[in-house]
């Protein structure tokens, strides 16, 4: 065992540490992070954050794509694009297959041959909507080159717009099926109605979210006003500008390697079961023996219970008695045996066997968020150290809590994951008992490594190192530096076992699961408004 | 509504003028509500409805004319698409066709136009529409025929 545990902690036990593989991947892994490999597929931002105020400039380039393709007007464009949900590609394709006319037809525009047509109106024109004859300065002539009095276009937008149907309002005229003019619009009724005129726009613009697959707005409560654009897969996981990370696909919290499915079923199952399960699961355990609700108060995670059996307190695993208060001889972690409950009938199991990867996962979103607190504390510790060091390099702890940060996420998620995973069949995996057992054997061991290396990466930033001599802080430095790297590693690693030896090709398209993000979620970038440059 | 008032009062003043000009419609308003109005439409020729007075009842809405009015038959009539029952009618510019340039005048030639040429495929009255689509023409104009002698023409002798 390595001298690492010296200074040992009371939560962690657990050593799969081995030397020789350490020593080769440490080395392998300095050098990557030296050289900073860049992620692939990183070709500018994926996703980027569209603020009230850059609303309209994210548009704008699809609406200009649009008008300079086909000669539009804005307004045009914009009926095109709300029809085809903001998918310029989508358009294209159906210009290309079926032609101008048919793409037009079934987005319902109306390119007018009427272009010039008011300057040759009459003095007084018959509006035969109220039929009233009008001054030709109190009318207004669409794009089809219908003609009626500004009041009863004014009367017609306000029923629609607050009707909702802001985004395609038709002529008034019988069996034309143009869209006006927003602009016509939005003067007219300005006119009668600013604040109506206001809520046209803000429709206007808002299509741009509600009507596109690619943006939503996020989800935070209380609401931020951001909108996150993705480039191209939507099964990816993202960060607001206000802070919020979650899952752009379901929109609730950030939940890879779970799918989106299994974390659905899972929030559902906790809230079902939180009231009984909560209670029972913070301060008891069945005993693997007997099964008799074992309770625990303190002390170290070696429990006994009244039959004698003495087991772990994390995993529920049986046990010897001889241990240590940070291992229990002979014993490794995280291994949930189906076989151990052969006593029980099947219901009991079941929800034993939710109890079992519910204390996991919340043993380690406990830890996240303890060690979301070290973050106040470990600044001061740098500060500490820059009075004295002479290295004045501290981003080895700041770059080693966020690998803690990170890997402690992926482990935590990979709780609710494997209870679908090689549990029973309400995500229909449909393996074959053989097939589960290997894959369950495999993934856990990947499982237990990362475990037993974030444990430690957690014990190693929670050292007073502020108030070490400079040689012992320099080797505590090569030990994150490596134990950082190492946990990379095998986050990606239990990611690959996931999608390579895990989850066949069918079940991967019912399973999407956003991929590993070495570097964290990616923070939505500022719009990158392209289209300036372009026109 | 001021608008939809002064519209309406428009349309009566005009339906005055032309009474002569359309022999088949005549449209008369509620004495106390301008918002309700009935019509009186002959049956086109060459139908079974042919001879016949029909009754028309109008219900017109506030925001009229930019939504349409609710009309029904109040005389009963065998068609594809007039509810046996209550007099409702099938016909999209009462729906989302409706256009603010339609007058109760031009509905009343709509629904004339819909008396001759029904719509088998969105029926309100089953039978008729059943009797049309399977091809049964005959059957369809004897009906509607027998309806229109019994409903909708003045008893002679
Ligand atoms: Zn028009
Ligand atoms: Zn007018
Ligand atoms: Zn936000
Ligand atoms: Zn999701
Ligand atoms: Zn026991
Ligand atoms: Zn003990
Ligand atoms: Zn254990």
């Amino acid at each position: 065992m390595e001298d690492y545990f010296s200074s040992a902690d009371e939560y962690c036990y657990h050593d799969y540490y081995d030397d020789d593989d350490d020593d080769r991947d440490a080395s392998y892994g300095l050098q990557e992070i030296e050289t900073e490999v860049p992620l692939p597929c990183t070709k500018g931002p994926s996703c980027e954050v569209i603020t009230k105020e850059s609303l309209l400039a994210a548009q704008r380039e699809d609406l200009r794509r649009i008008m300079d393709l086909l000669s539009l007007k804005e307004h045009l464009a914009r009926t095109l694009l709300i029809h085809y949900r903001w998918d310029v590609d989508k358009v294209i394709v159906v210009l290309v297959e079926k032609g101008k006319d048919k793409l037009y037809a079934e987005a319902g525009v109306t390119v007018s041959e009427h272009d010039n047509l008011s300057s040759e109106l009459p003095s007084m024109v018959m509006c035969i909507i109220c039929i009233e004859e009008v001054s030709a300065t109190e009318v207004t002539t669409m794009d089809c080159g219908h003609c009626f009095c500004n009041n009863c276009w004014t009367e017609h937008f306000i029923v629609k717009i607050n009707e909702g149907q802001s985004r395609r309002i038709r002529c008034m005229e019988f069996n034309c099926y143009a869209i006006c003019d927003e602009a016509k619009i939005r003067s007219l009724v300005s006119a009668r109605d600013p604040n109506l005129s206001e809520k046209f726009d803000r429709f206007l613009l808002e299509s741009y979210i509600e009507d596109n697959k690619r943006v939503k707005w996020c989800p935070s409560v209380p609401h931020c006003g951001n909108a996150i654009r993705i480039k191209d897969d939507e099964f990816c996981e993202v960060e607001c500008a206000c802070g919020l990370q979650f899952c752009f696909n379901c929109l609730s919290e950030a939940h890879s390697p779970c799918s989106c499915l299994m974390w659905e079923l899972w929030s559902k199952k906790c809230q079902d079961e939180s009231e009984t399960v909560n209670w029972i699961t913070v301060h008891t355990k069945p005993c693997p023996n007997c099964n008799k609700l074992v309770h625990k108060d303190g002390g170290c995670n070696l429990v006994c219970c009244v039959c004698g059996q003495a087991f772990c307190w994390l995993c529920g695993g049986p046990t010897g008695k001889e241990h240590t208060w940070t291992s229990i001889s002979g014993h490794s972690c995280g291994q949930y045996k189906e076989d151990q409950g052969k006593k029980t009938e099947r219901a009991k199991m079941d929800l034993l066997r939710y109890i079992h990867y519910h204390n996991l996962f919340k043993a380690h979103t406990d830890s996240f968020k303890r060690e979301a607190e070290l973050k106040e504390t470990i600044q001061e510790k740098i500060s500490h150290l820059e009075e004295r060091q002479s290295s004045k390099d501290f981003s080895w702890v700041t770059n080693g809590l966020d690998r803690l940060f990170r890997s402690r996420r992926v482990l935590s998620y990979s709780y609710p994951f494997a209870y679908y995973m090689f549990g029973d069949d309400s995500v229909k995996l449909e393996m074959t008992k053989e097939e589960k057992e290997i894959k369950q054997n495999l993934f856990e061991e990947q499982q237990q490594q990362l475990h037993a290396n974030v444990e430690k990466l957690s014990l190693f930033m929670g050292e007073p190192f502020d108030r070490y001599p400079e040689d012992e802080v320099e080797e505590l430095r090569m030990k994150i530096i490596n134990l950082s790297v190492i946990t990379d590693r095998l986050c990606r690693k239990l990611y690959e076992c996931i999608e390579n030896d895990l989850l066949d090709s069918i079940q991967l398209v019912r399973h999407r699961i956003a991929p590993y993000m070495s570097r964290g979620l990616e923070k939505a970038s500022e719009l990158s408004i392209c289209w300036e440059t372009e026109a | 509504m001021q608008a939809s008032r002064a519209r309406l009062f428009k349309e009566y003043k005009e339906v005055q003028r032309e009474k002569v000009a359309d022999p088949d419609i005549q449209l008369v308003c509620d004495d106390s509500n301008i918002f309700k109005w009935t019509a009186l439409i002959k049956g086109p020729s060459e139908t079974p409805y042919e001879g016949g007075i029909f009754q028309l009842a109008f219900a017109v809405p506030e925001q009229y004319p930019l939504q349409p009015p609710q009309v029904r038959f109040l005389t009963k009539i065998f068609h594809p698409n007039v509810h046996f029952k209550t007099g409702e009618i099938c016909l999209d510019i009462l729906k989302n066709a409706w256009s603010p340039a339609w007058t109760l005048q031009s509905v009343c030639r709509a629904i004339i136009a819909l008396m001759a040429h029904p719509e088998p495929d969105s029926p309100l009255n089953c039978d008729s529409g059943n009797l049309l689509r399977s091809g049964d023409i005959r059957g369809y104009q004897s009906m509607a025929r027998m309806y229109a002698r019994l409903a909708a023409m003045p008893k002679k002798g």
